[in-house]
């Protein structure tokens, strides 16, 4: 072994402060010029009559909004509903429920808890009921694979009025699984204020059409 | 360990009697003894890197069993017993077989009322004949399930009278319950299919339940024969 060169040819070690340096400049740069800064949100899509919204467990149509009203039984005053017609292909791997509308809840992967908000707010008698009401048999299930079409159904007060236009803010599903976390549908959601809310992923505008039919 | 706690009677005495000889048991574990006489020697270079690569082996084969950990998709995973169609396939707290399969592209089902009422399939019905007797205890089968060639699974049709199924009488030990249960899918989904049934869960969740998995025979040619043979309309037995 030859001994290590002597005196002026070794060089004084400057690659690791140099590189830190470099480091602490490159980051402090970036703060300074807001690039750790939240990205700005992307507004949502706002979206109208017939549009499609992919939801990543759902692919959703909305097809239409109307006011309906079934006949009395026994001589009562007639029923006034106010119903959402949606067309849903499930494309997860399960069978999904129709669900309620959201309230809250993060978890789950039914249709109606991706359905975050409707304004103006309808209340109804007893809050909206989802189901699929074709071909005879009324179905909760949403089928891999199978469009199947939905209502967002409200029975109306008697004298409640009625809106022009409904906005729904639709929420998006991801698939979550972790050590902990039994895995399933979760909505996507982003921090606001410390606290975490679904994101909206469009706005889906609807004319109600007073006394319409089913297509 | 040992030795430093408590090692008066253990290092004092040896002087006068051999420790091969000493009859009281456990001072023959205590080999760390001698080397506090004075001939203390630093441990050879060769077990210091025997030592370290012990170490590295147990530490990688502990990394690498982590490959075989099972997923949490596992852990509350039912205990499956499989079988084909017209075979008896025991679980261990049921037994159950598959007698036919059915298609059809509505179902007819008795009402109350006494009128029929009739369903039609946004896809396809498949109608499955189940029959299911308890080892022990009687007890209900959960909504059944068809998984897919596909990997898709879906839960019996709520579409039909759940009182006209295989989910609604008990299923006892020592006779054979027989029904059917509905499914509705796209028709294509039926290759390859097999039917999932379990005991109904209640209120417990229980992490590793039975399950019994029947194969329904179909193959592509079969599905499709099925399929284009489909009934237009399946009259549903009204209760027994």
């Amino acid at each position: 072994m030859t001994p290590p060169p002597e005196g002026p040819t070794r060089r004084r070690p400057i690659a690791v402060p140099l590189v830190a340096l470099v480091t602490i400049a490159g980051l402090g740069a970036t703060a300074a010029l807001g690039g750790f800064a939240t990205a700005a949100e992307k507004p949502p899509k706002r979206l109208g009559q017939g549009s499609t919204v992919d939801q990543e467990q759902f692919t959703t149509t909305f097809v239409g909004s109307r006011t309906l009203s079934e006949p009395g039984l026994f001589g009562s005053p007639a029923k006034r509903f106010l119903e959402i017609e949606l067309r849903v292909v499930n494309k997860g791997d399960e069978t999904a429920s129709t669900g309620l509308l959201y309230e809250g809840t993060l978890a789950g992967g039914s249709l109606g808890t991706s359905l975050l908000k409707i304004t103006p707010a309808i209340k109804g008698k007893y809050g909206a009921s989802l189901f699929s009401p074709t071909g005879g048999g009324e179905s909760t299930q949403l089928h891999p694979a199978l469009p199947t079409s939905v209502v967002v159904k409200y029975e109306l007060e008697d004298k409640q009025r009625i809106p022009k236009q409904l906005t729904i803010d639709v929420g998006k599903y991801e698939w979550r699984e972790g050590v902990t976390l039994a895995p399933g549908w979760f909505l996507v959601t982003e921090e606001d204020g410390g606290k975490e809310k679904p994101v909206v992923t469009a706005q889906v505008t609807l004319p109600v059409v007073p006394k319409g039919t089913r297509s | 360990m040992n030795v430093s706690s408590r090692p008066q009677p253990e290092t004092l005495p040896p002087s006068p009697s051999r420790p091969e000889n000493n009859p009281r048991p456990g001072s023959r574990s205590r080999s760390g003894a001698p080397a506090r006489r004075g001939t203390t020697a630093p441990p050879s270079r060769w077990r210091t890197a025997g030592a370290v690569l012990a170490g590295i082996a147990l530490a990688a084969s502990a990394v690498g069993l982590q490959a075989f950990r099972s997923g949490i998709d596992d852990h509350d995973a039912p205990l499956t017993s499989t079988g084909d169609i017209d075979e008896e396939v025991t679980g261990s707290r049921f037994s159950a077989r598959v007698k036919a399969v059915h298609a059809a592209k509505a179902i007819a089902a008795p009402k109350p009322g006494g009128e029929r009422e009739r369903v039609t399939a946004k896809g396809i019905f498949v109608i499955v004949e189940v029959g299911a007797t308890a080892t022990w205890e009687p007890q209900r089968l959960g909504p059944p399930r068809l998984l897919t060639g596909g990997g898709h699974r879906y839960v019996s049709s709520d579409r039909v009278d759940q009182t006209l199924t295989i989910t609604n009488p008990y299923i006892q030990p020592g006779w054979w319950t027989e029904g059917v249960t509905v499914f509705e899918i796209p028709p294509g989904e039926l290759p390859d299919s097999r039917i999932l049934l379990a005991p109904s869960s209640g209120f417990i969740v229980e992490p590793n339940g039975p399950e019994i998995e029947i194969d329904l025979g179909l193959d592509e040619a079969a599905a499709r024969r099925l399929t284009s043979t489909a009934k237009d309309v399946y009259e549903l037995a009204s209760r027994t």
